[in-house]
């Protein structure tokens, strides 16, 4: 286990490397001259004149060798300097981290209510394999797979905003608001989830330690309990993870639509603006945060099924 | 104490299913051990789950009555059932180690029976799991009670499920084959441990298994069952010693694996396969302990039967894919001298252990055996067709299975499948990795019949790799033993059984001997 800690930890800090490298990169490899996009990040006045420009290339150590120069991008970076946004003028990371909370709580909302509404869907559609509850359940859930959220969020605003008037339409002011975003998220997981419930309770159901647990006194329930459902729901620990990660930086049409000021939408606007700094410093926490809790997903999956780490060790 | 009593007990799949069971009568009583005995097939099994109201779907009772003491099984209400299943009934299933929530550590499972059946719970519980497992022979309790189901071996998962069925103080135990997966050594420990809890606490036990052996060892009295039906019972001396029915006949006489004296390939023959200082590391070398072959050296004369003898873990799968280049070897050398300048690389084959596993679910047999005749070379469909016919035919099956999947047949007919897709690739080395292990003895004995024939009939150098003492006294003309990766026992057959080198070897030789009450080979002689 602990050799697997260390690994796993191991490619963690690898995965970020490599993929914050690569968003180191950006200024060098898009248009333009990349010491001024450098310095527009670094530096809160309009530089204009050359003489400048270069001395502020050599005290800013862009002259130094390109590793050189990601050490010293990547610590500013880690040590909350993420540099200046090129459109608002503003640091950064006072921009990013907002954003991160409300795409943080936004998407938590959305999986927990989808995991609140798979769990028991799934369960029963798993005891009852087969019956027209099952069906009824397997289809209406799969059928959200072809929902897309641009066209379901409008649909819900047209009903629960403008109709009916209970909730608000747009925007990230009241509690509130939080609802119809995350209604709108959390459709596609439920198919997900509630079909990754039923598959792992059937297997479940089906393994002959059941079987084993009933001739040991333990009655229908107790052997679901007890047995059928921890067992059905590991595969739901790692797919929670992968959507939780995924969904950091994918929730962008939601907070589109929703004029939610998350990280989706940070980095839709970063991108469109061509402001390199703020979707740099988008980018490498959204993928920091993504690989670390698929890590802990990871450690989380060892700990309910000792059966892998002892593949593996 | 109470006896079970089953008095003629019909058991049907489904209101018009077929029946499973009919008529079946028998009695447990305290302190004995019942053994009942079948093929596969045969019902033994459900027998047992009816005595535990746990028939699977859609099987059901039809008539009959189960009787434990005064209590009614067959018609108690669930909640009574729930306290004696585990509690006054125990049972032991065929496979410990699926038998195991692999989720779950051993101590964990042992709590359940202990909470249900004897109100224990927290400190007491513990200090009670690891009595239980030290009397059923955990060396380390504590460590035991740790551990989940993965981390032990096939023998103390058995152990592992006798304490948990010894938590609930049964007095009757249905033992479902608990040692057909396992080899003879530990099969002897098992059934030991078992009968000393006959013995100590007036434990009745049912046996149920296709192993005359251990019935002849152990059994007080012996119930015959083929096709639901009891067809001959009575004391082990008298249902062993003198048959009444045909079918007790033929178990006997399939589990009757005498020497069949195949003579040897003359010496100096030239060897088929000649292994060179073999070594196989799993994972990197410096961690991965000991190695899974340990500079195995080994000559396979043409035209021989070899056996390779060892318990699970010891290599002998490893060494069966090395051979066929199934596996890498990490150092040493195999090489082929096989007939006149044979290259080619199918000229060994292998037959697997689990015929149901070495088949495509999904392919009909006649794809699955088609698909090396399409590689190989260029034959017309026509041709193909006639080639699986005669394979088929040469295995004594009707061609007409192949159409099925693997899922319509039985276990012995795809074990002959098996050997049919081995032969047609015109193998000069057959090697048969525990291919008769799954199977019950008389559709073993057939299997072996068959591989007799081939050998006789085509010349066919065999290798035969098993756990089974008799499948090797039976067939093999050299026994090799390999324990924990290393070979450490080469010789003739009879001088093996006669006079055992290694500490190992005289381990296996001496439990393959029965060693309680009757010795079957007292029956034999009066066939």
């Amino acid at each position: 286990m602990i050799t697997f800690l260390v690994k796993r930890t191991a490619t963690l800090v690898v995965a970020v490397l490599l993929s914050s490298f690569a968003v180191f990169l950006i200024p060098y490899v898009t248009p333009g001259d990349p010491v001024r996009k450098i310095i527009r990040s670094r530096v809160a006045g309009d530089v204009v004149d050359d003489a400048t420009v270069r001395a502020l290339a050599e005290s800013l150590g862009l002259n130094d060798p390109l590793p050189v120069q990601y050490l010293r991008w990547l610590g500013d970076f880690f040590t909350g300097d993420m540099g200046l946004s090129h459109i608002s003028r503003t640091p950064v990371v006072d921009q990013v981290m907002p954003a991160l909370g409300i795409t943080l709580s936004l998407v938590i909302v959305a999986l927990v209510t989808a995991v609140v509404v798979s769990l028991p869907l799934g369960i029963v559609a798993a005891l009852k394999q087969g019956s027209r509850t099952d069906k009824l359940i397997t289809t209406v859930t799969q059928s959200f797979i072809a929902m897309p959220e641009y066209w379901l969020a409008p649909l819900l605003v047209l009903l629960f905003a403008l109709k009916l008037s209970v909730l608000p339409s747009a925007g990230w002011n009241t509690a509130s608001s939080i609802v119809l975003p995350a209604a709108t998220l959390a459709l596609r997981p439920i198919s997900f989830f509630t079909s990754a419930v039923r598959a792992g309770m059937i297997d479940a159901l089906d393994a002959e330690h059941i079987s084993a647990a009933r001739a040991r006194g333990l009655s229908h329930g107790q052997t679901v309990m007890r047995h059928v459902v921890p067992n059905g729901l590991v595969p739901l620990s790692t797919l929670f993870a992968v959507w939780l990660a995924g969904l950091l930086g994918g929730s962008v049409i939601v907070e589109v639509i929703f004029a939610i000021p998350g990280m989706g939408r940070l980095l839709f606007d970063a991108v469109v603006n061509s402001d390199i700094p703020l979707a740099q410093g988008g980018v490498v926490v959204v993928v920091a945060l993504a690989v670390a809790i698929t890590t802990l997903a990871d450690f989380l999956h060892r700990i309910l099924s000792p059966k892998v780490s002892g593949a593996l060790a | 104490m109470p006896e079970l009593v089953i008095e003629d007990l019909s058991v049907r799949g489904g209101n018009m299913g077929r029946p499973i069971l009919t008529g079946v009568s028998l009695t447990v009583k305290p302190g004995e051990f019942v053994a009942l005995v079948g093929g596969s097939g045969s019902g033994k099994t459900m027998t047992a789950r009816s005595v535990l109201q746990l028939l699977p779907q859609p099987l059901r009772i039809e008539s009959g009555s189960i009787r434990l003491g005064s209590l009614d099984v067959a018609g108690a209400p669930e909640a009574e059932l729930n306290r004696i299943r585990g509690g006054r009934l125990g049972m032991l299933f065929q496979q410990p180690k699926k038998m195991f929530n692999p989720n779950k550590s051993i101590g964990a499972h042992l709590r359940e029976p202990l909470k249900l059946h004897g109100g224990l719970r927290g400190h007491a519980a513990k200090a009670k799991a690891l009595e239980l497992l030290a009397e059923v022979g955990f060396e380390d309790p504590r460590r035991g009670a740790r551990s989940y189901p993965h981390q032990l071996s096939g023998g103390m998962a058995q152990r592992a499920m006798t304490a948990m069925a010894l938590a609930g103080q049964p007095e009757i135990l249905l033992a479902d084959e608990p040692t057909s997966a396992l080899d003879k050594v530990l099969e002897q420990q098992i059934l030991e441990l078992l009968d000393r809890q006959r013995i100590q606490r007036g434990l009745g036990i049912l046996y149920i298994t296709h192993n005359l052996a251990s019935v002849a060892a152990f059994a007080d009295r012996v119930l015959v069952m083929d096709a639901g039906v009891i067809v001959e019972s009575g004391t082990t001396e008298s249902v062993l010693g003198s048959p009444k029915t045909e079918y007790t006949r033929r178990l006997l006489e399939a589990s009757n694996l005498a020497p069949t004296g195949i003579p040897a390939p003359p010496k100096h023959q030239r060897s088929a396969l000649k292994l060179t200082n073999v070594v196989k590391q799993f994972g990197s070398g410096k961690r991965g302990g000991r190695p899974a072959l340990d500079s195995i050296s080994l000559e396979v004369q043409q035209g021989e039967i070899l056996g390779i003898l060892g318990q699970s873990g010891s290599g002998k799968s490893t060494l069966a894919r090395a051979i066929v280049g199934l596996e890498g070897i990490s150092s040493g050398s195999i090489s082929r001298t096989l007939m006149a300048n044979d290259t080619r690389a199918t000229a060994v084959q292998l037959v697997f252990q689990e015929p149901h596993d070495s088949f495509d679910p999904r392919m009909t047999l006649r794809a699955s055996l088609e698909a090396p005749l399409r590689s190989e070379n260029e034959l017309s469909a026509e041709e193909r067709s006639r080639k699986l016919t005669s394979a088929m035919e040469e295995v004594e099956l009707d061609p007409a299975l192949l159409d099925r999947r693997p899922g319509q047949c039985s276990g012995g007919q795809l074990q002959r499948v098996t050997i049919a897709r081995a032969l047609l690739l015109e193998p000069e080395v057959l090697i048969c990795d525990e291919a008769t292990s799954a199977l019950d003895a008389l559709t073993q004995r057939t299997i072996l019949d068959l591989l007799q024939r081939l050998h006789r009939d085509r010349a066919l150098t065999l290798v035969i790799i098993t756990h089974d003492m008799d499948v090797v006294r039976h067939m093999c003309q050299r026994v090799a033993v390999l324990y924990q990766g290393c070979l450490v026992e080469l010789t003739d057959t009879d001088r093996f059984f006669a006079d055992p080198q290694h500490q190992h070897s005289q381990a296996l030789v001496s439990a393959a001997i029965p060693c309680r009450g009757l010795h079957l080979k007292k029956f034999r002689a009066a066939l």
